[in-house]
């Protein structure tokens, strides 16, 4: 289902948690919202998915318009969507089945089918046989399976995952990244992931939108942002991921201070190499990096450029011609 | 004579003994009958920050009010303020059953308010989940909200137990029966300290034990999580 939003606007007294956000989220995608705590994720999240109404604005699921539903459309409508939370935010007094099981109860649906299908959720989330056991005797990455097949048993169109990661150590993220990614591809679903974590939107996002103070600062194919970001706080969040970072850099003296990004098939070549052969430049290299984002490599490079700024000019525009993004930094001790 | 005086004691103890019981019992069902909407009125109708679902200032603040005020009454004062009404609902205003009425109109705010504080350490995020799948509010209260609740919720009843021990003994001074009127008319008025002894007895053993089923319900509650 494609998730359309329209001026959206949400106030808290004089804080503007979301202010004038429109997105268009394609139908069949993982799509991340990424953004530093503050930045109105938790509320537009709340937004998109009707458990809160906006002051201004409209959100459409594919084009039925839902933020200014009856409560017992808003019902019907919720019973349509999953949505798993960084805290799983799973009934404590029901074993995982029981979990599972909730969403299909209140919408009274036959016993006999609710055995049956969480039988086959506990299989697709890989947790065969654990049926029957307390919440609390779970990890935390199992918890998050329980919540995901619980967010899955009515069969949704839409799952919002609020910070779902967040909670969990590196090598559960990844699992349970690959096992929302999985999961969408078999069912077609469109995924809504709400991060603070960079590695999140690698690993796992189509699209990505960044968010800051309520506003959306950049929105774009997640390569596309990855290699060419535009807004500062998306380059905060690229070098604290590859942890190249112009701060942790010493900049020499002379020479004109660049930031280098490759993508694909230029992280391959020897660019640097042959651009110091065409146009004799001297490179000093500050730091470097290469990552996968969405199976793409993608290199980010800090370097001085020398001897002399006809020579820096002349190597960027050879650079660019290569297909490496060049920015020149700026020198902040002046 | 001593004899034949701790033979009649026995019987008078036991009998007492028996009304506390009763009393008590009933009153515990009809002041759950009466708080617990209260107290998930009062749950529910509270502020958002205090994890109400439909919140409603005007309403929770006028029903706090009510709450707290029969809360205030000192105890043997509604006695005799609800006397009439038992003669109305029983036919009389004294005896064990007469009793009940006063006790469980007395015990319903604090069921009420019991009942309020165990809901409202109900995990927000939880209700937010069940929310969020389409749970109507009455399938949040009664599918969610009391079940999670649970094990504080046996623990309240617990302690609305041991106060309706506390308060039926009171009610003994103004003609209930069950300990309480035993101790003071053989133990207080005849001079019998051996009634009394045994009436303080039988209510220390009654609170007591309540106390020990009521912790391990609800510590076996809690182990199944």
């Amino acid at each position: 289902m494609e998730i359309k939003l329209r001026n959206l606007k949400r106030n808290y007294g004089s804080l503007h948690a979301v202010d004038n956000v429109s997105l268009d989220i394609p139908s069949n995608t993982v799509y991340g919202i990424i953004g530093r705590s503050g930045a109105g994720k938790s509320t537009l999240v709340r937004l998109i998915s009707m458990l809160e109404a906006p002051d201004q604005g409209e959100v459409y699921y594919d084009d039925k318009r839902v933020d200014n539903l009856s409560k017992k459309e808003l019902i019907e409508e919720r019973r349509k969507i999953g949505m798993i939370f960084q805290t799983f935010n799973l009934f404590s007094s029901r074993n995982a089945t029981e979990n599972i099981a909730y969403p299909m109860e209140i919408c009274h649906m036959d016993k006999t089918y609710i055995k049956q299908r969480t039988e086959e959720l506990l299989a697709l989330v890989g947790l065969e046989g654990r049926g029957s056991a307390a919440i609390s005797t779970l990890s935390g990455g199992q918890k998050q399976r329980v919540a995901i097949a619980r967010a899955l048993a009515i069969k949704p169109s839409i799952l919002f995952c609020d910070e779902a990661t967040s909670a969990l150590d590196p090598q559960t993220t990844r699992a349970i990244l690959a096992l929302i990614k999985e999961i969408q591809k078999k069912m077609n679903l469109t995924v809504v992931m709400i991060t603070h974590q960079m590695e999140v939107v690698r690993d796992a996002c189509d699209r990505v939108a960044v968010l800051d103070s309520g506003h959306i600062v950049e929105e774009g194919d997640v390569r596309d942002i990855f290699s060419s970001p535009k807004s500062d706080v998306t380059k905060d969040f690229l070098s604290s991921l590859t942890n190249v970072h112009e701060s942790l850099v010493r900049w020499s003296d002379k020479g004109g201070h660049y930031t280098l990004r490759f993508r694909g098939s230029s992280t391959d070549e020897p660019i640097i190499s042959s651009a110091s052969a065409a146009t004799g430049a001297i490179f000093n290299i500050r730091a470097a990096g290469v990552q996968t984002v969405n199976g793409e490599e993608m290199g980010i490079m800090i370097t001085d450029i020398g001897p002399d700024e006809q020579t820096a000019e002349k190597t960027v525009m050879y650079l660019r011609e290569k297909g490496v993004g060049v920015e020149e930094s700026k020198k902040e001790a002046e | 004579m001593d004899a034949f005086l701790d033979a009649r004691m026995w019987t008078l103890v036991a009998e007492s003994t028996w009304q506390t019981v009763v009393m008590v019992f009933l009153s515990t069902i009809f002041s759950m009958i009466l708080g617990l909407p209260i107290g998930v009125l009062l749950h529910v109708t509270s502020s958002e920050e205090q994890g109400g679902i439909l919140p409603h200032p005007v309403f929770y603040n006028v029903l706090s009010r009510i709450v707290n005020i029969l809360r205030s009454f000192p105890f043997i004062i509604l006695m005799i303020v609800l006397m009439p009404l038992s003669r109305l609902i029983i036919g009389t205003s004294i005896g064990t059953m007469a009793t009940v009425i006063p006790l469980s109109i007395a015990a319903a705010p604090f069921v009420a308010r019991v009942i309020e504080s165990s809901l409202k350490e109900v995990d927000p995020g939880v209700v937010q989940a069940a929310k969020a799948m389409g749970s109507t509010n009455w399938q949040i209260i009664i599918k969610v909200l009391i079940p999670e609740a649970l094990p504080a919720l046996v623990s309240g009843v617990t302690l609305t137990i041991i106060n309706l021990i506390g308060y039926s003994a009171m009610a003994g001074a103004i003609g209930g029966g069950g300990l309480g009127d035993l101790a003071i008319r053989y133990g207080y008025q005849r001079f019998s300290p051996a009634y009394m002894v045994c009436a303080v007895v039988v209510i220390i053993l009654m609170v007591e034990i309540i106390q020990f089923i009521g912790d391990k319900i609800s510590a076996r509650l809690i182990a199944k999580r």
